[in-house]
Parts: C-alpha cells; sequence; structure tokens
C-alpha cells in the first residue's frame, strides 16, 4: 500500500486537529487544547480504487507573522488550507497565506477548506465565498461530522496528481 | 338644572355627562397638568441628561472603573476554581509553551554569557558541583530534562529494530505519530546530501534524529534541553551508533539491542 504524507495547516483555532479527529477517530470536543509544534495521525483511505495510508501532519496553527517550519513540509503530497468560516481574522489575506504554503510545499494546489460551518448561516457562507478570490474546496463541521470525510478524500486525491 | 329644558336635547346630554363624568374629570384634569409639567420637566433635563449621558461615555471608566475592577476581582477571586477551569485548557499548554521557549531562550542567553565571561566555567562547575541556588532547582524540577523515547531504525528496511521507553507517553497514537513523523523526517532530510533538518517539537516533545551509515537513532525528550544535557545526550548516541554499527547482530535481535539502549542512555538512574 502506498502512504502519503499530508499537512494540514491555517490559523490557531480553525478546527484542524478537531477535523483530523472526526476523520480518524470520529470523535469531537468542545475543548481546545492548542497544538504543539506537530502530532501525526495516520488513516487508510479508499480512493479511485486504490488504498492510500494517509500520514496526516496537523501542525501547529499560526498567527499572521509566523510560518510553519519548511521542515514540516519536506516529503508532503497534498496540504489542506484550513480556516474559521466564524473569524474573519482566519480568512482576511488567505491569498497571500495560501500562497506561502505554496511556495514553502512546493506543491501547486492545496485544498481550500473553511470549517465551523455550524456557526454562521448560508448567507454569511454567500459573503465567505464572494470575498474570498478563489473557490473553496469545501464547507465543513467537525462538530457535525459534515463533509469530514469529502474534505479528507479531496485532500487523498491531490496526492495522486 | 335651571338650564335644562325637555327639548333642549344636546344640553341635557351635556349635562349627563357633566354629572356622570365629574369625577373622571378631576382625574384628567391632574393627569393632563402631570403630563404637561412632564412635557415643561422633559425639555429642561434633556440637554443636561444628553450631557451627562455623553459624560458617561467618555468617561465611564473614570467613574466606574474601580468598582467594576472591583466586583470582578471579587468574582474571580470566590470563584477561581471554574475561571481556571474555563481557561486551563486554552491557557495552560500556551502558557506551558511560552515558558518552555523562553526558558529555553534564558537558558542559552545564560550560558553564552557564562561561556564569554569564564572560559573556566567548566572548571567551576565542576568545583560546585552538588552546590546549586534555589533558582536552578526549582528550573531543574519543573524543566528537567528527561528522554522518554529512544529509536533505532534500520535505514534500509525503514522498520524500528529497537526501542527504549520510559513509559511515560501513555498515549499510543503518540508514540506511534511520533515514529511515523521521524522516519518521514529522515527519508526526507537525509535523502539529500548534506541536508540536516532542525529538532522538531512534536506536541510537548523535542524530537532529534542523528543519522548514521545504516541506522537513524531518534530521540524524543521532555523539558528543557540545557547545553550539558544535549551533550551527554549527543555521546551517549554516538557510543550507541558506534557498538551497533561494529556488531551487526544488535539489528537482528530486538531485545539484545533493548538491553543495550537502557545501558547506554538509562545509566543514572
Ligand atoms: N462549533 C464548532 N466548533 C469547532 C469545530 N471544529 C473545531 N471546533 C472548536 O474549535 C476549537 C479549536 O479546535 P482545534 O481543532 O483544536 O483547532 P486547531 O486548528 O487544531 O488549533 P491549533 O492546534 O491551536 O492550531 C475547539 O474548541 C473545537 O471544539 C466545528 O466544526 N464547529
Ligand atoms: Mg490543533
Amino acid at each position: 500500500m502506498i502512504a502519503k504524507k499530508v499537512l494540514l495547516v491555517g490559523n490557531f483555532g480553525v478546527g484542524k486537529t478537531s477535523l483530523i479527529r472526526r476523520f480518524v477517530l470520529n470523535e469531537f470536543s468542545e475543548e481546545y487544547i492548542s497544538t504543539i509544534g506537530v502530532r501525526v495521525s495516520s488513516k487508510i483511505i479508499q480512493i479511485e480504487n486504490q488504498e492510500i495510508k494517509l500520514l496526516i501532519w496537523d501542525v501547529a496553527g499560526t498567527s499572521d507573522d509566523e510560518k510553519v517550519p519548511k521542515a514540516y513540509f519536506l516529503g508532503s503530497s497534498a496540504a489542506m488550507y484550513v480556516f474559521d468560516l466564524s473569524r474573519e481574522e482566519t480568512y482576511k489575506n488567505i491569498n497571500a497565506k495560501v500562497d506561502i504554503v505554496k511556495e514553502l510545499s512546493g506543491l501547486k494546489n492545496i485544498t481550500i477548506i473553511g470549517n465551523k460551518k455550524d456557526l454562521v448561516s448560508s448567507k454569511e457562507i454567500e459573503a465567505i465565498k464572494k470575498l474570498i478570490p478563489f473557490s473553496i474546496d469545501l464547507i465543513t463541521s467537525a462538530k457535525e461530522n459534515e463533509n469530514v470525510e469529502d474534505a479528507f478524500k479531496e485532500l487523498a486525491k491531490q496526492t495522486l496528481n | 338644572m335651571e338650564k335644562t329644558t325637555v327639548d333642549n336635547k344636546d344640553n341635557r346630554f351635556e349635562l349627563l355627562k357633566e354629572l356622570l363624568l365629574a369625577d373622571d374629570r378631576k382625574d384628567f384634569n391632574v393627569l393632563k397638568e402631570e403630563v404637561l409639567e412632564r412635557e415643561k420637566f422633559k425639555v429642561k433635563v434633556t440637554p443636561v441628561l444628553d450631557e451627562r449621558i455623553e459624560d458617561l461615555k467618555v468617561n465611564f471608566s473614570d467613574h466606574f472603573g474601580k468598582n467594576i475592577t472591583e466586583a470582578i476581582k471579587i468574582q474571580i477571586r470566590e470563584s477561581q476554581d471554574e475561571v481556571v477551569e474555563a481557561l486551563y485548557p486554552i491557557l495552560g499548554k500556551l502558557v506551558k509553551k511560552f515558558i518552555i521557549a523562553e526558558i529555553t531562550k534564558l537558558t542559552e542567553s545564560i550560558n553564552q554569557t557564562i561561556n564569554d565571561k569564564f572560559s573556566i566555567s567548566q572548571i567551576i562547575k565542576r568545583l560546585f558541583k552538588g552546590k546549586r541556588t534555589d533558582a536552578d532547582d526549582v528550573l531543574q524540577e519543573v524543566f528537567e530534562p528527561i528522554i522518554e523515547e529512544i529509536f533505532v531504525i534500520n535505514k534500509d528496511s525503514g522498520l524500528l529494530a529497537g526501542n527504549y521507553s520510559r513509559g511515560n507517553i501513555a498515549d499510543k497514537d503518540m508514540v506511534s505519530g511520533m515514529l511515523t513523523a521521524i522516519k518521514s523526517f529522515a527519508k526526507d532530510s537525509f535523502s539529500k546530501d548534506g541536508q540536516d533538518i532542525e529538532d522538531i517539537k512534536f506536541e510537548n516533545f523535542q524530537l532529534s534524529i542523528q543519522n548514521f551509515k545504516t541506522i537513524y537513532i531518534a530521540t524524543a525528550t521532555s523539558g528543557v534541553i540545557n547545553p550539558d544535557f544535549e551533550e551527554e545526550l549527543l555521546e551517549d548516541i554516538n557510543n550507541l551508533a558506534e557498538i551497533i554499527l561494529r556488531d551487526r547482530s544488535y539489528l537482528i535481535d530486538e531485545e539484545k539491542l533493548n538491553t543495550i539502549i537502557k545501558n547506554i542512555f538509562i545509566k543514572k538512574e
């Protein structure tokens, strides 16, 4: 079976760890325990008739003036940029932030995920979509288990490109 | 009642109204007075009120700041447990992260200063071994560097040849995640010549990976790494590598390897 390294990045508190916990363990917690450094978990996923072992790197969230250490991107096949639909500062300037991730990782495509769908109305989502200069791949809720599996499938697909 | 005539219906009606509503009218007049008064009052008072409100808007904290702060202080003091409980998950780790980073910086700068100022620091240290300051003790206790896990990985197969675990990390997923991270860091960063990686923070642990001819040796440590600890750790790692590389049988006998790892690293305990 092939193993692929994937990364989740984005501001702190947007729900990266929660998305992974939902995907890998099907668990969710309201408690916020900020990730330090990095943490790796894995899950086997079926995609395009292939089994892939995703090695999911949960990288500690950054604030605006911080960058993810370049070494973390070594050998990664895909990356997910997560933002929080309910916190503007996590998608303001998303363009520049995603560009930085592309530069550091050398990846051409980054999966863009807007999380915490349960906290905003569909009207607000529409407004955010208009605001962001590129298309959001999926709108998820780790809390209510919406689109989480699909988000990781999308990410896994990117590893095959 | 003298005005009353039979055919003057209107008048009679008026009279009847007068009779029936006399009391109500009294009330009405009183009310009217009051309302009028109030209107007048409002005209007079509104500007003053506006002024006060403006003043409050601007100077609220001057007027009430002290009281509110006091009230909040009391509230927090009286429900400390709740406050701590609410904030701990967020602050606890962040504070720890911050403190560890800061202390590391501090330790580095202190050591730098000592090294700069006294080249004989090593001699002094040896002379006064065992004689340490209170602050040293506290720092040492809280942030004492500890070897949590050691992994010896076979380069060719990528498999774990042997390991030591202090047994402190109860979370098995964490350990296997660490191992995954180590392998991928090793594979990706040592595949190109001369490329070296920084140490990696893995949750509360510091991972560092050493690259040898046929093996990687990785360590996970907790606490604040000081130069002495680091030097000793590196020496132990080199010793271990030398032993393994000289006698390959260690790589096929996990038990034997585990024993030697333990003997080398955990001698002090
Ligand atoms: N309502 C809601 N809350 C969520 C959702 N996903 C995460 N959260 C909450 O948001 C907080 C932060 O979630 P984490 O998963 O720890 O965020 P993170 O991106 O890993 O944060 P860092 O590790 O600090 O970078 C937690 O309190 C979660 O319970 C969601 O879909 N809906
Ligand atoms: Mg996290």
